[in-house]
């Protein structure tokens, strides 16, 4: 997996390449807009992070020109302007996903995964299984040890979402998005309210430590001890 | 850039200070004025001195025309004596005549002047005589009669004074007026430049920082004291906007300080933390920090919102809708919290607008009334038409603090306990706004009722 950083500030750059690179991706850099370019149309990628406020050439031109070269690599932006309409305007632009600075690596580690995912033709899953637990997806019955777990449908949206991206840091942001659809930040409970109901059932069947609470970042579940 | 332009300002306003009565718009003003007013005189007293002429001419044109009818009369009625008598005794002050009996002249005059006309012509010719103002002018023409040509004359030089009074009068009219217009117009335009400089004052005042003058306002109730009344009420509106300007400041100083001396702590004791605790407490510091940027987050899009630089992504949307996502999304915090949640909806309502922003903004009264709202509380979210209600029995808001709390940073928990970054509020009124909708906060005794009407 291939991946292109077009970004100016070094510091976000040494961060999001180390990242990555402990994930095992290749990573290429640039940090202007004209170099970005050049890069994007002349190599094959599976996923540009396009930094928004490029030296040179706006982020957003790149995206528009790139597109309109008929490329259809995946584009998540990156920006530190967080209003709605900046939101909008990157994914208007052509842009696949948007996220604003400052970030934790590990949501941005999940946002590209699913886009290069996407860019796969993915086998259509019919289960999920992670550890103890077995989510069928056609029937919407999830197993514990083979007792079935009552779910309400957001909670079985959670827990998809959490299955989907085992072993991984997910923020609330992520989960808030995934279950919700709402693109903001609650600054409420909300998420933890939903987590803990989901906990509790899961504790019943003997396996409430399968969700983890990262403090400062998210929940993760536990695929095994 | 603000430097130049502090210039530019000083520059403005030492003009204004600096200029002269005869630099003012009102001076300006009178001599347009004056400049009128001579144009309308000077037009009526020219009328008035061409109907006079012409009444004088008439006036002569009759006066000459009876006498000659007389002559024609006498001459046709009376012997060449009685004629010469009558022409010697004719009173001088109605016509002066003349006739040439013969070979000698008999009349007031000892000659005729060559070329005169026939009456009704009639010219005018100098005569001199004896006396003090020996030379006088006369008007007349001849009167042809049985006994040959009689000149009949009068005399018009006081004609002539009377048009030179008559002029005199008209220019010393004239220069008056001049005179005092512009004297009252100048003495106009420095009374103005009075009052206007002392606005400038008060506005140098305001420059330098005194937010607290004001304009004095007269009992005359003019335009300048309606200029001065809107003046100060600009100023009112000012003054209270820096007292909020800096209220948000303190308040801002006083929010993110606490978490950056949280997060100096934390910082400060990393390196002496064990292998082990090193995660948690950067997840820790973390934290905080996250609270600081989501402060800032929400002050710009706060200010974005307020000012509409924000774009709305407008679509339409049903008010069910969104009280059912409410709901669906509120009732585990309130399970949780041991409180009640109620959903009561009646006819939908369509209303075309921003999807996030606005659930963002409803969904904030909802986790306002929950948070503020003790164990047990039951919380309603009623939906009628066009109105969205959200109703708790928690601790409520006083009467007097119902406007403040859309301030930004205004908290009524001085200690802060409640967790928040206080602009909540502000963001919730700022969103409705954009969607032209009115929220009203009143009581549930006890509790508080939000009411938005889209």
């Amino acid at each position: 997996m291939k991946i292109l950083i077009v970004e100016d500030d070094s510091t976000t750059i040494d961060y999001v390449v180390k990242g990555f690179a402990e994930q095992g991706y290749n990573i290429e850099t640039a940090t202007d807009g004209h170099q970005g370019l050049l890069l994007a149309t002349s190599m094959k990628y599976d996923l540009i992070i396009l930094d928004r406020m490029l030296p040179q050439l706006d982020g957003l031109k790149v995206l528009a020109a790139l597109r309109a070269t008929g490329s259809q690599t995946p584009v998540l932006i990156l920006s530190a302007l967080s209003h709605v309409d900046e939101r909008v305007k990157g994914l208007r632009a052509g842009g696949d996903d948007y996220m604003t600075k400052p970030f934790a690596f590990s949501e941005l580690l999940v946002r590209a995964e699913k886009l290069m995912q996407r860019g796969e033709l993915q086998p259509t899953k019919t289960d999920l299984v992670v550890g103890p637990l077995t989510m069928e997806l056609l029937t919407r019955k999830v197993l514990v040890d083979d007792n079935e777990l009552m779910l309400q449908p957001k909670e079985f949206q959670l827990l998809k979402y959490l299955m989907e991206h085992a072993d991984q840091v997910i923020s609330r942001t992520l989960l808030f998005e995934a279950v919700w659809d709402y693109h903001f930040d609650p600054r409420t409970n909300v998420i933890d309210v939903h987590i803990a109901k989901l906990r509790r059932k899961l504790e019943e069947l003997g396996h409430g430590e399968l969700i983890e609470t990262v403090r400062g970042a998210g929940y993760r579940l536990r695929q095994g001890h | 850039m603000v430097n130049s332009s502090k210039r530019l300002e000083a520059q403005v306003i030492g003009y204004v200070k600096g200029i002269k009565p005869h630099q003012s718009s009102a001076w300006r003003i009178t001599i347009i004025f004056s400049i009128l007013v001579i144009l309308i005189i000077g037009t009526l007293l020219f009328g008035m001195y061409r109907q006079l002429m012409s009444e004088q001419e008439s006036q002569l044109d009759q006066q000459l025309a009876a006498e000659k009818a007389r002559y024609q009369q006498m001459a046709l009625t009376l012997d060449r004596r009685s004629f010469a008598t009558q022409v010697r005794t004719a009173d001088p002050k109605v016509a002066l005549i003349v006739w040439r009996n013969s070979v000698d002249l008999i009349g007031a005059l000892s000659m005729i002047p060559d070329d005169m006309p026939m009456l009704p012509k009639k010219r005018e010719f100098p005569v001199f005589a004896g006396g003090s103002d020996k030379l006088h002018i006369l008007t007349g023409g001849l009167a042809m009669t049985r006994y040959g040509p009689v000149l009949i004359a009068t005399r018009t030089d006081q004609l002539g004074t009377l048009i030179d009074k008559f002029s005199n009068a008209a220019i010393t009219a004239l220069m008056l007026t001049i005179v005092l217009t512009l004297a009252l117009g100048y003495l106009f335009s420095k009374t103005l430049l009075r009052r206007l400089v002392q606005y400038n004052r008060l506005s140098e005042q305001i420059e330098k920082g005194e937010y607290s003058t004001r304009l004095p306002i007269s009992w005359r109730k003019d335009e300048f004291d309606m200029l001065a009344q809107q003046f100060n009420r600009v100023l009112d509106t000012l003054e209270g906007n820096l007292a909020a300007v800096r209220g948000v400041t303190d308040n801002i100083a006083h929010d993110l300080r606490t978490p950056l001396s949280h997060l100096r702590i934390g910082l400060e004791q990393l390196p002496e933390k064990s292998r082990e605790a090193l995660p948690e407490n950067c997840a820790i510091i973390t934290e905080e920090l996250d609270h600081c940027l989501a402060t800032f987050d929400a002050m710009l899009s706060l200010t974005r919102i307020e000012e509409g630089q924000q774009t709305l992504e407008l679509q339409e949307l049903s008010l069910q809708a969104i009280s059912r996502d409410l709901f669906e999304m509120a009732e585990a915090i309130t399970e949780y919290n041991e409180q009640s949640l109620v959903l009561e909806m009646e006819d939908d309502y369509l209303i075309t607008g921003d999807k996030y922003l606005l659930f963002q903004a409803i969904f904030n009264l909802v986790d306002n009334a929950i948070k503020y709202s003790p164990k047990g509380a039951k919380i309603n979210i009623i939906q009628k038409e066009n109105t969205l209600i959200i109703s708790d029995d928690g601790i409520g808001i006083p009467d007097e603090e119902k406007e403040r709390v859309f301030e930004r940073l205004v908290r009524l928990d001085p200690s802060r306990h409640y967790k928040g970054t206080g602009l909540g509020l502000s963001m919730v009124k700022a969103i409705l706004s954009r969607h032209n909708a009115s929220i009203i906060l009143s009581d549930n005794h006890p509790g508080l009722v939000v009411t938005i009407t889209f």
